[in-house]
């Protein structure tokens, strides 16, 4: 605590500004910016920042610590408020993660389904990002554009699971349900529908001459930065690493199925806004060949420790009833081990290391957000920057406050 | 994953030559139920191992994650692995460091070589009361300065509530 | 007034003009920390359009808004700021509690999570949903405004009271 000598100083200059012309500011952490809570304290010399610091922990909910405490199937309904932007893509690496400590194979139709799950997120993530960075610089009717695809992206996510936001769609070995009937083709028209939309997008803004006075050289992150802060996903491609998990640590089918990793070099808050228009569209390119690609088929593993006994065999067999109601409150067992799973989300490289002894709940949870790594960037990213740079490079980063803070 | 053992193992070959003496344990996936070779190290020679993955052939210079697990077991010398994951965008492959340590004891810290370190480790602080010697910063990052104790901890209740009536003030020196 | 300190005809009718002017026009202060906040954007965009009931012009200032809206998870480290901001708001203001996690901590019963927002400060409405539906929330607008229109809400409660005190 200072002591303040009254006599000598302004009783309003609560943070000594009156000595020197640089100025504290404080943003956030309710702001604006929808970027959820968020604070940063910039310490600005005319407009121009000299120092800032970032904070969170605003939207802490212990979901690590919940790990240690909620069995290996209760912990799917968390895993959805993470990156909720595209919370399908967090249920399935999930999955895949306890999947991968169980050795357990999953049938086709359950992993097109899950990469049809995991492309539709990265698209509705996108949006909203790009958006969000545009009505943070003034640009309001795009964001509605892109809004109003996911509201027809979440029309289709109703169909398979019912809820539009928080998904918890994946189950340990399986899905909760099957797609339903004549989904293939209208995931396709969803298709055809978003590419127009996203060209139509492109139009209005990426050559606009403020756009691209706002945005570009704005917030520059070069490799050698993206490697030292750990940055993945398109923040990383957007500054010239050539690096995407599909392709080089492929896991479900993303070996079979034709897509590009588009590249940009300059690393500043325009390249960040165009990686991600030419990401949605090789997702929805991935989307059309996993529709066209699916057949029928079982959805479910038959491994015994992990399958949710279906409901005619609850309500009419007594072994199935007890095996149910064991299944859900007791939750079964993973054998001793530890796995680091990863996968290229929305965002970057989503991660969950679990560390099992053999119980039904894990002994050590973790959960690579990607968030957290990005945020800890915008600190040195604006340092030089004018303040309302700051907001462009904020929002360009795609912060989300599940993912930060867990 | 086991596709790639060879070279795995060749590179333990080359950290062993090397490090041999700081190199307590190493667990190949073959053999044990990990999927990616755990090497348990001492904490004298961490910077060191660190260094010599990063920049050598091997290349693994992306650091994926710091964290730390609570292994409270009854009559274990320590009490806390701090673990350290690293990938390498070259050969595609994943190496995983574990450093024990027990209740009190500091680790060296990563940030010199990577910057991105500095607030993973201050969650490893906040969340275990691991102290990183040699951090520029090592204060609280996702519960407010004030809190008493470390959550992830196995002792610290899932429920154990800590009420603030104000928010924690900046202090001007933690601007950088 | 009346001579014997109750409300006269005039004096109703103009509470009842005021209440639908202001039931008409509640300025949301989206206090949106988490999933919900992006159920909250999705009310106030195009398709389920929140400014069909008056509630479009979203202001970030509390010293500029009457609707309070806490979409999202309250932590303890943001309820102080919570609080500061129901604080700087000033009379008649209403709160909407958006979602399970504002209303009762939802599915977080941890050491960080406040377990309801009403421990803090007074609610008007609460939604329930996890997230809720954009169809919950504007149901609860418009319980929220019928509210307003009978003087129902705790802020107009409290002005009344402390009028006849």
């Amino acid at each position: 605590m200072k002591v303040v000598d009254w006599s000598k100083e302004d009783p309003d200059d609560l943070w000594g500004n009156a000595s020197d012309e640089r100025i504290l500011v404080n943003i956030g952490p309710t702001h604006p910016a929808m970027h959820g809570a968020l604070r940063m304290v910039a310490e600005l010399q005319g407009e121009t920042i000299e120092k800032s610091y970032c904070e969170f922990g605003f939207t802490h909910r212990a979901k690590e610590k919940l790990g240690e405490n909620r069995t290996y199937h209760n912990f799917i309904v968390y895993t959805d408020r993470l990156n909720y932007c595209s919370a399908l893509i967090n249920n399935v690496v999930y999955a895949m993660s306890v999947e991968k400590l169980m050795g357990i194979e999953l049938p086709e139709r359950c992993i097109w389904i899950r990469m049809i799950c995991c492309e539709l997120a990265r698209i509705t993530d996108h949006l909203i990002c790009i958006g969000i960075n545009a009505v943070d610089l003034g640009a309001f009717s795009f964001f509605l554009y892109g809004f109003h695809q996911r509201e027809e992206a979440y029309t289709l996510i109703e169909k398979l699971c019912g809820a539009r936001l928080t998904t918890s769609y994946t189950r340990i070995g399986g899905l909760m349900a099957d797609a339903p009937e004549g989904f293939e083709q209208e995931l396709q028209a969803w298709v055809v529908k978003t590419l127009a939309v996203i060209e139509e997008m492109d139009r209005l803004l990426s050559n606009n001459k403020i756009w691209k006075k706002r945005t570009v050289g704005v917030g520059v992150f070069d490799k050698e930065d993206c490697i030292q802060y750990s940055f993945s996903g398109p923040n990383a491609r957007a500054a010239g690493i050539d690096f995407d998990l599909r392709r080089d640590q492929p896991c479900m089918f993303y070996r079979e199925v034709d897509f590009e990793v588009p590249i940009l070099k300059n690393g500043d808050v325009y390249d960040r806004y165009r990686i991600r228009f030419e990401e949605m569209k090789q997702s929805l390119q991935i989307l059309q060949q996993c529709a066209s690609r699916m057949k029928k088929g079982p959805i479910w593993c038959e491994d015994k420790r992990v399958r949710i006994p279906d409901k005619d065999v609850v309500h009419n067999t007594m072994e199935g009833m007890i095996y149910h109601f064991k299944f859900f409150m007791q939750g079964f067992e993973v054998p001793e081990g530890e796995a680091y799973t990863q996968f290229e989300a929305a965002n970057g490289e989503l991660g969950f290391y679990i560390v099992s002894k053999g119980r039904a709940q894990a002994h050590r949870m973790r959960i690579r957000g990607p968030s957290f790594w990005h945020y800890q960037g915008l600190s040195r990213m604006i340092q030089g920057e004018k303040i309302a740079d700051m907001v462009a490079a904020l929002g360009s980063i795609n912060i989300i406050a599940g993912e930060l803070d867990r | 994953m086991l596709e790639h053992i060879e070279l795995w193992q060749s590179q333990v070959m080359e950290l062993k030559e090397a490090f041999g003496e700081s190199i307590l344990e190493v667990r190949m996936p073959r053999d044990f139920p990990v999927d990616v070779p755990v090497i348990y190290l001492e904490k004298k020679h961490l910077l060191e191992v660190l260094r010599f993955l990063k920049e050598r052939e091997c290349r693994y210079s992306f650091l994926s994650d710091i964290t730390a697990t609570d292994e409270q077991e009854e009559g274990l010398p320590w009490r806390f692995e701090v673990v350290y994951q690293l990938f390498s965008q070259i050969s595609k492959l994943r190496i995983r460091i574990k450093v024990r340590v027990a209740e009190g004891e500091t680790v060296p810290t990563s940030v010199p070589l990577w910057a991105g370190a500095n607030w993973a480790e201050r969650e490893v602080y906040d969340m275990f009361g691991i102290v990183f010697e040699g951090h520029p910063d090592l204060r609280r990052i996702l519960m407010d300065q004030r809190w008493v104790g470390h959550p992830l901890r196995k002792d610290y209740a899932l429920k154990g509530f800590q009420i603030f009536t104000d928010s924690q003030s900046i202090d001007p020196s933690w601007l950088k | 007034m009346s001579k014997d300190g109750s409300s006269s005809f005039f004096t109703t009718k103009l509470d009842a003009f005021v209440n639908w002017g202001r039931k008409h026009s509640l300025w949301p202060l989206p206090f949106g920390t988490s999933c919900c906040g992006i159920e909250m954007m999705a009310t106030l965009c195009s398709d389920y359009d929140m400014s069909r009931f008056g509630a479009e012009v979203v202001r970030f200032s509390p010293r500029q808004s009457d609707l309070l809206i806490v979409a999202g998870i309250i932590n303890l480290k943001m309820a102080p700021i919570l609080k500061m901001v129901y604080d700087q708001m000033s009379d008649p203001k209403f709160v909407m509690s958006f979602g399970a996690c504002a209303s009762s901590g939802g599915i977080f019963n941890v050491y960080s999570v406040l377990q309801g927002i009403d421990t803090l400060i007074p609610v008007d409405v609460y939604v329930p949903g996890c997230p809720p539906a954009p169809e919950g929330v504007i149901h609860a607008l418009l319980a929220l405004q019928r509210m307003v229109a009978a003087g129902e809400t705790h802020s107009q409660k409290r002005l009344l009271a402390a009028k006849q005190a």
